[in-house]
C-alpha cells in the first residue's frame, strides 16, 4: 500500500495530510510535540516582502463548530523566514510549501523570485488580499487580474504553484480555471468564509477588525462542495482545506475530487491531530483494500 | 508542554460561580502562572480548548480553580467524577521567584485569583491582598487565609468582606508601610493591572503582571492573543502570560 500522492513532476507528497497555513506558525511549535517528518507537508504561515504587524485584538472568536480569525497576516518577511525558519523546518524529511501574499502584483512576483531557492518544495499563493492598486478589490476575485497574476508568478518561480482561492465568489469554478490557465500547478479550496461577530450587550464587533475569515468544522460541508465543483472543472489537483478534523473528512474530500488535505483549525484544538488522521487515514486504505491513494481521488459514486 | 487524559475527581461550586476541579493527570511540573488548555468535550462545540491557570499540582492531582463565564466553562461546571477530558500543558512562563531581601506582595483582582493563589503557596511568604465584588464572589477563604507566613487581605466593593473598596486602594496603603524593596505579582482585570504598574512605578517596586487575552492555540501558533510591549508584538499565550509590567503598553 501506498498513501503517497503525487502533486507535480517534481513534487510528490509522502501522504495527502499537510499542515494549513496559518495554524501552523513555522513548525516549531509542532515539532516539540511530534515528528513534522510525518506529515505530508508544512504549508507556512503566509508570508509578505515586509514583515507584518497584524490587526488589532480581539483577533479571534469562536463560534458554533468553528472560530473566525482577523489575524491580518501577521508574518516575520520573508528574509526573515529564509534566514531564521527555513533551516530549522529544512531538517525535516516533508516537503516544505511555503504560502505568501503581496499588495500588488509586483511584490507577489518579487516574492516569488525570492522564494525560488533550495529547499522550499513548492509555492502557496494566497490571493485573498485586496490589490491596493485597484481600489482594494481582492486579486482572487476577477478572473482575468487571477490568470495575469498567476501567469507573471509562474514564470518568476520554478517552484510548483499552488492558488489558494477565495471561497466567496459567484463562480468558483471560473476562478479555477483562470489560475490553471495562468500555469498553476495546484489549486488550493478554499481560504476562510468571511464573516463576523457582535456583542449585543456592548452592541459592538467582537474583533478588532470588525470582519475575518471563518474556519473549522462550520465550513467543511460548503467546502467539500467547492472542492467537488473544482475538481470537476480543473485538470491540475487540488488540495482541500476547510474544516477537516478527522480521517474519515480526508477521505471524504479525496472522494469529492481533492489530491491532498491540509488541517488548520483542528490542530490548534488537537495539536497532535495529525498523528492520528494519518495513521486512521491509513488504516482505512488497507482495510478497503486499496493500494494507492489515487483509487480514491474524485472516485464519489453518483450514479 | 506534553497532551494528558485529565479524569475529574471533584468538582465543587466554592463561591458565586466559581468552581474548584481536582483532576487526576499525569501532568508535568509546572510554575505558577502557567497555564493548560483543557479540551472539555469531545465534540465540535465548542470548537477550541480553554486556557485555565494551574492552581496546584501534587503528584498526579491538579487543581483549577474557574468562574462559568461562557459556554465552555459551562459545560465544565457540569462534570462529574469520572469524566475524561484533554489537558495540554503547561504552557507559557510562569512568575519569578521573589529575591531573598525582597517583600512578595500577591495581589488578585476577580478571576485573576487562581496564578497568583498558586505563587502565594508556592513562596509562603508575603503579603497578599484578594479584591472581589462581595463576599460571596471570594473562594476558598479558609485556604487563602491559613497560608504559612503569607498575611492575607481582602477588599470588596460592596463592602461585604474585609475592607470596603478596591484592591488597588489596598496595595497603596501596604506599599506606604513597607520600607523593604518590593515586587508585585498581580493579576485581575486590565483596568487593575495598569494602576497597580503605575503604582509599582511610584513606589520603585518591580512588577509582574500575568495577562489574559482571546487564545485559540495557546501554544503560541495563531498569533491571536497578542500585546503591545516597549519592544515589540507579544504573544501572550507563549512569550506571557507573565510579563514584567513596566514593559506592557496599556490600550487606552
Amino acid at each position: 500500500m501506498d498513501i503517497s500522492v503525487r502533486i507535480t513532476p517534481s513534487l510528490t507528497l509522502k501522504n495527502p495530510v499537510l499542515s494549513a497555513s496559518g495554524t501552523f506558525a513555522y513548525g516549531e511549535e509542532f515539532s516539540r510535540l511530534f515528528d513534522l517528518s510525518l506529515l505530508g507537508g508544512v504549508v507556512t504561515k503566509g508570508l509578505s516582502l515586509l514583515p507584518k504587524e497584524g490587526n488589532p485584538t480581539p483577533r479571534i472568536c469562536e463560534t458554533s463548530s468553528g472560530l473566525i480569525n482577523a489575524i491580518g497576516l501577521e508574518n516575520i518577511g520573508a528574509d526573515a523566514f529564509i534566514a531564521e525558519k527555513l533551516p530549522f523546518l529544512r531538517q525535516f524529511d516533508t516537503s516544505i510549501v511555503v504560502n505568501f501574499f503581496g499588495t500588488s502584483e509586483e511584490e507577489y512576483v518579487l516574492m516569488a523570485e525570492k522564494l525560488d531557492i533550495e529547499g522550499i518544495s513548492a509555492l502557496e499563493m494566497n490571493v485573498s488580499c485586496p490589490n491596493i492598486k485597484k481600489g482594494g478589490i481582492e486579486f482572487g476575485k476577477d478572473p482575468h487580474v487571477l490568470r495575469r497574476l498567476t501567469a507573471n508568478v509562474r514564470s518568476a518561480t520554478s517552484k510548483p504553484l499552488f492558488v489558494k482561492l477565495s471561497p466567496m465568489v459567484t463562480q468558483i469554478g471560473e476562478m479555477a480555471l483562470a489560475a490553471q490557465e495562468g500555469g498553476a500547478d495546484a489549486l488550493t479550496c478554499a481560504n476562510t468564509f468571511p464573516a463576523m461577530a457582535i456583542n449585543e450587550k456592548t452592541c459592538r464587533p467582537i474583533l478588532g477588525n470588525v470582519t475575518g475569515g471563518l474556519s473549522g468544522p462550520a465550513i467543511k460541508p460548503i467546502a467539500l462542495k467547492i472542492v467537488w465543483e473544482v475538481s470537476k472543472q480543473a485538470c491540475i489537483p487540488v488540495i482541500a482545506s476547510g474544516g477537516i478534523t478527522t480521517w474519515r473528512d480526508v477521505v471524504q474530500f479525496l472522494l469529492a475530487g481533492a489530491s491532498a488535505v491540509e488541517i488548520g483549525s483542528a490542530s490548534l484544538r488537537d495539536p497532535l491531530c495529525f498523528t492520528e488522521i494519518i495513521r486512521g487515514f491509513a488504516d482505512y486504505m488497507r482495510e478497503k483494500g486499496l493500494k494507492s491513494v489515487s483509487e480514491l481521488i474524485g472516485k464519489l459514486k453518483t450514479d | 508542554m506534553k497532551e494528558r487524559e485529565a479524569v475529574v475527581q471533584d468538582n465543587r461550586e466554592v463561591a458565586t460561580d466559581t468552581f474548584l476541579m481536582t483532576l487526576a493527570c499525569d501532568f508535568p511540573p509546572f510554575t505558577p502562572g502557567q497555564f493548560l488548555m483543557l479540551r472539555i468535550n469531545s465534540t465540535c462545540d465548542p470548537f477550541l480548548r480553554r486556557p485555565l491557570a494551574i492552581l496546584s499540582l501534587k503528584g498526579d492531582s491538579l487543581e483549577i480553580l474557574y468562574k462559568v463565564k461562557g459556554s465552555g466553562t459551562s459545560l465544565l461546571a457540569g462534570k462529574r467524577p469520572g469524566d475524561v477530558m484533554s489537558a495540554l500543558g503547561p504552557l507559557g512562563n510562569g512568575f519569578s521567584t521573589p529575591g531573598q531581601d525582597e517583600e512578595a506582595i500577591y495581589i488578585a483582582g476577580g478571576t485573576g485569583l487562581p496564578p497568583i493563589l498558586a505563587l502565594a503557596e508556592k513562596v509562603r511568604r508575603g503579603r497578599l491582598i484578594i479584591g472581589a465584588f462581595g463576599k460571596n464572589d471570594i473562594p476558598l477563604w479558609n485556604r487563602i487565609s491559613s497560608i504559612r507566613d503569607v498575611s492575607v487581605q481582602a477588599t470588596t466593593e460592596d463592602g461585604s468582606f474585609g475592607k470596603k473598596g478596591l484592591a488597588t486602594e489596598a496595595l497603596k496603603d501596604l506599599l506606604h508601610e513597607i520600607s523593604r524593596p518590593s515586587i508585585i505579582y498581580a493579576c485581575g482585570p486590565e483596568g487593575m493591572l495598569r494602576e497597580i504598574t503605575e503604582q509599582a512605578r511610584m513606589f520603585g517596586a518591580r512588577c509582574e503582571v500575568s495577562l489574559e487575552e482571546y487564545m485559540a492555540c495557546g501554544f503560541g501558533v495563531c498569533s491571536a492573543c497578542v500585546v503591545k510591549t516597549s519592544e515589540d508584538s507579544r504573544k501572550v499565550c507563549a512569550q506571557g502570560p507573565v510579563f514584567d509590567a513596566f514593559s506592557i503598553k496599556w490600550r487606552d
